[in-house]
């Protein structure tokens, strides 16, 4: 039983209270840092593929190692994440290998192909860029104590992630040409991706908890400003259109497109022509699932099985 | 298949105090080991441990995931 009601607990943890254990936890509260944390964990679980896939694309042994570091320091990440999540009661074996593809919880942009090394190279800049503004939010302001500690190492890497993805726009920008091209086609399908990740609009937004219980501390769109105030300055200065400007008068930035739209995976084009569509619309596109959900979800788990029998058998 | 969990501790200097610094699962102390030294690469440790959670003797807490973990007489 827990030692608080509900609202005593909303109320203490605002005040600063740190929960150190599941038994201090009201039922609310462990659902709704359940959910944030399983959303954590898969993230970090489903980039691995991604950006192994993609790692092939690298133009250097130098480079594929780190690439490769950085797939490393994901799966230690989701490791991580789902430990976190069996102090709470739940269980890594079911949420790892016991569920379909399509119900893991990571952001739709981490179903789909990263075709190039600049898919790669966009993809470190931009999603872990949103992975740093979300993880440095709850780090700063989440309630739960164990969770705040592991964020620590967890930020670190995503520093040094983030890093190589910039360095490397900035490299390939400055080819010029073709590959100039090759990096704006990126950019251009993938900035819409990322602002779309942050979720429905704070006007919109259904009721979650996260907030309540102090799980995170800035709401949706305070966390897309934050992205934006340092993807749209970095891409502008690589002289890289991006659908986004800063509004002097309005003191934020704005975006240039109608939000949110449509998209096709397979031509990774947005239709920005077409205007806005509804966010249940986005709902369904996100609960379809992406091209490559369960190819990543697939190469994650394929050789338990087999390993598994060896085992028994000997 | 079964595995423990571990916590592992470090620290980054001489004269500092080893810090709880997170947790891995493994099925035997070798590749806790391994799995220590890897996951928790984001640093040159000067010295890095692991401890079964189970052989954490809980003093004063009867909650949290040390307590769970103990033997039942080792429980306060
Ligand atoms: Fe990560
Ligand atoms: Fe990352």
């Amino acid at each position: 039983m827990a030692p608080f009601t509900e609202d005593e607990l909303k109320a203490k943890v605002h005040e600063g209270f740190i929960v150190e254990s599941v038994e201090e936890m009201t039922e609310g509260y462990r659902k709704s840092l359940v959910v944030q944390l399983t959303v954590q964990a898969d993230t970090e679980l489903m980039s691995a593929p991604a950006y192994w896939m993609a790692a092939r694309y690298a133009p250097s042994t130098n480079t594929q190692v780190s690439a490769h570091a950085i797939i490393q320091d994901e799966l230690a990440h989701a490791n991580i994440a789902y430990r976190l999540l069996e102090d709470i009661g739940e269980s890594k074996e079911q949420l790892v290998y016991g569920r379909e593809p399509h119900e893991f919880k990571h952001p739709y942009g981490f179903d789909q192909p990263l075709d190039n090394w600049a898919d790669l190279v966009v993809a470190t800049g931009f999603f872990d860029r949103a992975g740093i503004t979300l993880l440095t939010d709850v780090h700063e302001n989440t309630s739960y104590g164990p969770l705040k500690r592991a964020l620590i190492k967890i930020g670190m890497e995503e520093t040094f992630h983030l890093r190589h993805g910039e360095v490397w726009m900035k490299r390939l920008s400055n080819a010029g040409g073709e590959v100039r091209e090759m990096l704006q086609r990126s950019v251009d399908w993938m900035f819409p991706m990322t602002l779309e990740w942050f979720g429905l609009p704070d006007d919109m937004k259904r009721h979650t908890g996260q907030l309540d219980y102090k799980l995170k501390g800035l709401t949706n769109d305070q966390l897309r400003q934050v992205w934006m105030s340092a993807t749209v300055p970095l891409c502008e200065s690589l002289g890289l259109n991006v659908p986004a400007h800063y509004d002097e008068s309005a003191e934020h930035y704005v975006l240039d497109y109608p939000f949110p739209c449509q998209y096709d995976a397979l031509e990774k084009h947005w239709f920005f022509e077409d205007g806005e569509i509804s966010w249940d619309t986005v709902f369904k596109r996100w609960k379809a699932r992406g091209p490559m959900n369960q190819r990543y979800v697939e190469s994650i788990r394929r050789s338990r099985g087999q390993v598994a029998k060896w085992l028994t058998a000997a | 298949m079964h595995e423990a969990v571990y916590e592992v501790f470090a620290r980054k200097e001489r004269g500092e105090p080893l810090r709880h610094i997170g947790y891995i699962d493994a099925i035997d102390d070798a590749l806790a080991r391994v799995y220590a030294w890897k996951t928790y690469d984001e640093e040159r440790w000067f010295e890095m441990c692991v401890v079964p959670r189970s052989s954490i003797i809980p003093v004063n807490r009867t909650d949290g995931p040390f307590a769970a973990a103990a033997p039942r007489e080792e429980r306060p």
